[in-house]
């Protein structure tokens, strides 16, 4: 894991000139924050409550999985919490566990989430019982995990039947912004699941499960957070981590490290063909070279929230699609990967990715409309572009951007987790160059002209990904549909209220006033040419996708 | 008739002595709730909670709770429209414009989001607290005075309708519905708050309908409002007064009491596509009353029934590995009316290709044996440590959700709602301290049995795929 490190490092000395640095160090001497014990790095929070939130971040998930066993860094941070700990002969199981936690509260039992390139264990300890917790629960748990063979066969097929059934059969929208996660990243490490393959979850041995900690579980390569600067509190928790990855006897795995997202050539299209669909989903997006630790990253965000503000009712997309034409729930888009959409309305915080992309989501619309809302959706991200954002209106993003703040910001353990990501984008916790300490001064900051320039230089739609999920009935058609080119319309006058004549062979369409820009937005979108070539749409059955670590696995019998 | 309103006249009185600032909560001998609790009612009925939580610097949570939600659409044909006007609410034309009430918001700048549940709609706007005097202007003017066209209506419907069809991709939906079916029967409790298809579906047709629903229980006298985070009591009541102190109270009728199950009653749902198989095992629960045992024991439930720790979750989901995931949660029995327990369980489709309904059968066994295991629960030896470490958990966890102003206001009055108790979370904290083991047998004995129980069941076609 030594080159993590070194990325971590060269990604902090790319954002600050070195005068700057110096002047940091000083800052954050007198800050206190963030704080370094031994090779930790340490974000805290001064919070007033009882409670002690941890937050204990591995910088390593399943992008770092060994080709063929995808699901690795995911069952290694279950079996973690689930596996049992402590001396083989009298393991405390995680039964055991959760009645040792029980009486300190729910947050006391610990809860683990992993992405693509971080995993991250949290809880809540009460003060008055910190060091019980410490001796009895994080320290042996972090220290001597065992990794019970039949809790890993347990999990398993739990999270099998996730992937292989739940994932493909039951939920459209996850289904399709998971598919999206693995299709910008295709071809590389990034490119399943964090939960695994099918095959690849098969293949996991414990042994397996215990290289990949000795691997990256290990001091130097975790950051820490805690809901409290006091120093007591700090020590025991450093020491607790101390002992993490040193089991005996087990050789690691080459380090890997997780590759870029080639650059998409044009535009292309994945249709997903799922049974008994009720609707259709589209995803559209393209590897972003921005990551929130850049200064550009400000300007696009504003320019975002004006487009796409998830799960609001704000943004123009939401606006044109959902809230003057009724199409759908709503329509949204992102500059940075936000894990769990459909159950979260603000973006969960230590899923920290060195790699991220531009996504348009939109939510479940009718299968025979698919073609016209995918050609809308690109024509107004491509106006967007052209006309790019007036002053009125970016002062208008830059508003809603900082109500967001409210929400971003809304707990103290939200502002411990964002603390805790800022250590792994290399920003400094704690003082404006964090993210969300800094979040409300950055907005201000943002000018018009930044934006626009932000605009163009990082979002387009000739390079583009898009996918479709929609009812197997229906792919076909679609596939036939969109490389046919020529016009596609979804909504017809009727569904306007306009009425439509006939004179001499002649047909006449009596818009009202008020109505004719609608119609003619309407008529721009029809119109707008999709430019898919024939061998860049393809149509997959569902039980294509997370089979492999390929982002499509082709049927033995190649169908 | 479980829910306890008071008639207007004496609502004033009552107004009238809770008139005041004074820090209701710090009274209390329980404690338990960390901020001071600031309450006066209006003369028209309308209660405002104001609850300073001065260390979250500059933000506003600005709460209205209306009570009323699918529980109050009992007329055939009409179910879906209290989600509906949560919607509709949105749509305001403030001062005459289209859309005018949702520039305004935005130009302001608020975190604007609404949801419905069975006994309540919920508007919970947060902003920055400089934005007060602003928010609570446009606040006021859409609950007081709400101006929406026909056409507006026409396509919120058609929006609700997409947002029916999103959810009735999970088959839980489904589930929910077969399941409120038979427990409620016509009562308002026995559809979803989505409604029944077949009335989403009409919602276009129902403009005169959903009007004469919003001029029934949009009433000062049938609303709760709670203001949280950066601000004192000072000049917040005088302000709400002004804007909201001319909204004409109105008569709220009382709703029926649920009928006796009839059970125990089993239904089941074919689901078209390859899923795991689902039961959910459902038992008639008392209307929540603060501060009896029964409602105490309520609390506790979730941790005796589907905890990490509980009995009949470490044997279906590790022992025997019944079940995939199993839950439950306290918002469906925590209600004006007599609600529900649901214990949910997701299946192992492998499991049930080889065993079929014997499986659901084993199931509903375990879940009843469990039940009456509770019956005896203070014959357990450990029952007092036990409990103990509960009642520990339940206060560490009910202080843990208390990290923001909107989750504070939030979880503040949906407990409040019932008996417009300004200490109510100190009562409730209080009523489960001083629960004792035989609290739980008694509640088990009366509640958790097959008299009251609905079960339903679900999977996909046979042979389903991994």
């Amino acid at each position: 894991m030594k080159h993590i490190k070194e990325n971590s490092c060269r990604r902090f000395a790319r954002l600050v000139p070195a005068g700057f640095a110096l002047a940091l160090v000083a800052f954050a001497q007198v800050c206190a924050v963030p704080q370094k014990a031994g090779a930790q790095e340490i974000a805290t929070l001064e919070a007033p409550s009882p409670l002690v939130q941890i937050r204990i971040m591995v910088k390593a998930g399943s992008a770092h999985d060994p080709e063929g066993k995808e699901g690795l860094a995911y069952m290694t941070a279950r079996l973690i919490l689930a596996g049992s700990y402590g001396r083989p002969n009298r393991p405390v199981t995680k039964e055991a566990m959760a009645e040792l936690t029980r009486p300190w509260g729910g947050g006391a039992l610990p809860g683990v989430r992993v992405d693509k390139e971080s995993t991250t264990f949290m809880m809540t300890v009460p003060r008055e019982v910190f060091d019980t917790y410490m001796n009895q629960v994080l320290e042996p748990m972090l220290g001597r995990p065992l990794f019970d063979e039949g809790e890993l066969d347990r999990i398993r097929s739990e999270v099998l039947t996730y992937v292989g059934s739940s994932l493909r059969n039951e939920n459209l929208e996850m289904l399709g912004l998971e598919a999206l996660d693995n299709y910008i990243y295709a071809g590389t490490g990034r490119g399943h699941l964090v939960y695994g393959s099918v095959q690849g979850l098969k293949a996991i041995t414990r042994e397996d499960i215990r290289r990949f900690c000795v691997t990256y579980y290990s001091p130097d390569n975790v950051l820490i957070g805690l809901g409290s600067s006091d120093r007591a509190v700090r020590d025991a928790v450093t020491g607790a981590v101390r002992g993490m990855g040193s089991l005996r006897g087990v050789e690691a795995f080459e380090a890997s490290r997780p590759g870029r997202p080639a650059l998409v050539q044009g535009r292309e299209m994945t249709i997903v063909a799922m049974p008994n669909s009720p609707a259709a989903v589209i995803q559209l997006g393209f590897p972003l070279p921005l990551l929130r630790s850049d200064a550009d990253f400000w300007p696009l965000w504003v320019a975002n929230v004006w487009l796409g503000t998830h799960r609001d009712s704000y943004s123009h997309l939401y606006e044109v699609i959902r809230q003057e034409r009724g199409y759908n729930y709503g329509d949204y888009s992102y500059i940075e990967h936000f894990a769990s959409r459909p159950a979260y309305l603000f973006p969960p915080f230590n899923t920290p990715r060195t790699s991220q992309y531009f996504c348009a989501w939109i939510r479940p619309i009718t299968h025979e409309y698919v073609a016209h809302i995918t050609k809308a959706t690109l024509w107004e991200i491509e106006r967007l572009i052209k006309e790019g954002l007036t002053p009125e209106q970016v002062e208008s993003a830059k508003n809603k951007a900082k109500v967001l703040y409210l929400n971003y910001a809304e707990t103290s353990d939200r502002l411990l987790a964002a603390r805790v990501d800022d250590l792994f984008y290399g920003m400094t916790p704690g003082t404006p160059e964090g993210y969300l300490d800094g979040y409300l001064g950055r907005i201000d900051a943002v000018t018009a002209e930044e934006v626009n320039a932000a605009i163009r230089r990082y979002l387009q739609v000739d390079n583009v990904k898009i996918l479709v999920v929609t009812d197997e009935t229906q792919a076909r058609a679609l596939a036939d549909q969109v490389l046919a080119g020529g016009p596609a319309w979804a909504k017809l006058p009727g569904d306007y209220q306009i009425a439509v004549t006939e004179e001499e062979g002649r047909r006449f369409y009596h818009v009202p006033e008020d109505r004719l820009d609608t119609i003619r937005l309407e008529a721009a979108w029809a119109y707008y040419p999709l430019q898919l070539e024939q061998d860049r749409v393809r149509v997959v059955p569902v039980s294509a996708l997370f089979e492999t670590g390929a982002f499509v696995t082709v049927p033995p019998d190649g169908r | 008739m479980h829910r306890y309103r008071l008639p207007l006249a004496l609502m004033v009185v009552g107004g009238l002595v809770l008139c005041g600032t004074r820090p209701l909560a710090a009274q209390s001998s329980d404690g338990f709730f960390p901020y001071e609790i600031h309450k006066r009612t209006l003369e028209n009925g309308l209660d405002v909670i104001v609850i300073p939580m001065l260390e979250f610097e500059n933000v506003l949570s600005y709460n209205t709770l209306i009570l009323a939600g699918a529980r109050n659409e009992t007329e055939p044909g009409k179910s879906g429209l209290a989600h509906l006007f949560e919607h509709i609410q949105f749509r305001h034309m403030w001062q005459g414009k289209p859309q005018g009430y949702e520039e305004a918001m935005s130009r302001m700048g608020a975190f604007n989001n609404a949801w419905t549940w069975f006994d309540v709609t919920f508007y919970h706007p947060v902003t920055f607290a400089s934005n007060l005097n602003q928010l609570a202007s446009l606040e006021a003017d859409r609950f007081t005075s709400l101006k929406f066209t026909e056409e507006v209506f026409v396509t919120e419907a058609g929006t609700v309708l997409g947002e029916y069809r999103n959810s009735a991709a999970d088959p839980g939906m489904r589930m929910d519905e077969v399941q409120l079916a038979e427990m409620y029967g016509s009562h308002g409790y026995g559809h979803t708050t989505m409604g029944y298809l077949e009335d989403v579906e009409d919602l276009p047709n129902e403009f005169k309908a959903a009007i004469g629903f919003y001029n029934t229980y949009y009433r000062p006298n049938n609303v709760v409002m709670v203001i949280a985070g950066d601000v004192g009591p000072a000049g917040v009541f005088e302000l709400v007064e002004s804007l909201y102190g001319s909204w004409e109270p109105g008569l709220i009728s009382e709703q029926p009491d649920p009928e006796a199950v009839g059970g125990p009653k089993q239904a089941h749902v074919d689901w078209e596509v390859p899923v795991p198989p689902r039961i959910t095992v459902s038992y008639k629960m008392p209307a929540h009353r603060t501060g009896t045992a029964e409602t105490a024991v309520g609390q506790l439930l979730p941790e005796l029934l589907v905890s990490e720790t509980a009995p009949l979750y470490k044997k279906l989901r590790y022992e025997e590995q019944l079940v995939q995931g199993m839950g439950m949660g306290k918002a469906v029995y925590e209600s004006f009316d007599d609600g529900h327990l649901d214990i949910g369980c997701v299946l192992f489709q492998d499991r049930f290709a080889s065993e079929g309904e014997a499986y659901f059968e084993r199931i509903v066994e375990e879940v009843q044996k469990a039940a009456d295991d509770l019956t005896a629960f203070s014959s357990r030896p450990d029952a007092g440590t036990l409990l103990r470490d509960l009642k520990s958990k339940y206060r560490y966890d009910m202080l843990a959700g208390l990290n923001s102003p909107a989750a504070t206001a939030q979880t503040f009055v949906l407990y409040y709602r019932f008996e417009r108790d300004p200490a109510v979370m100190d009562k409730l904290v209080a009523s489960v301290e001083v629960l004792e083991p035989g609290d739980i047998d008694l509640f088990a004995s009366t509640y958790l049995v097959p008299a009251n129980r609905v079960v339903v069941t679900m999977n996909g076609p046979a042979g389903g795929q991994r």
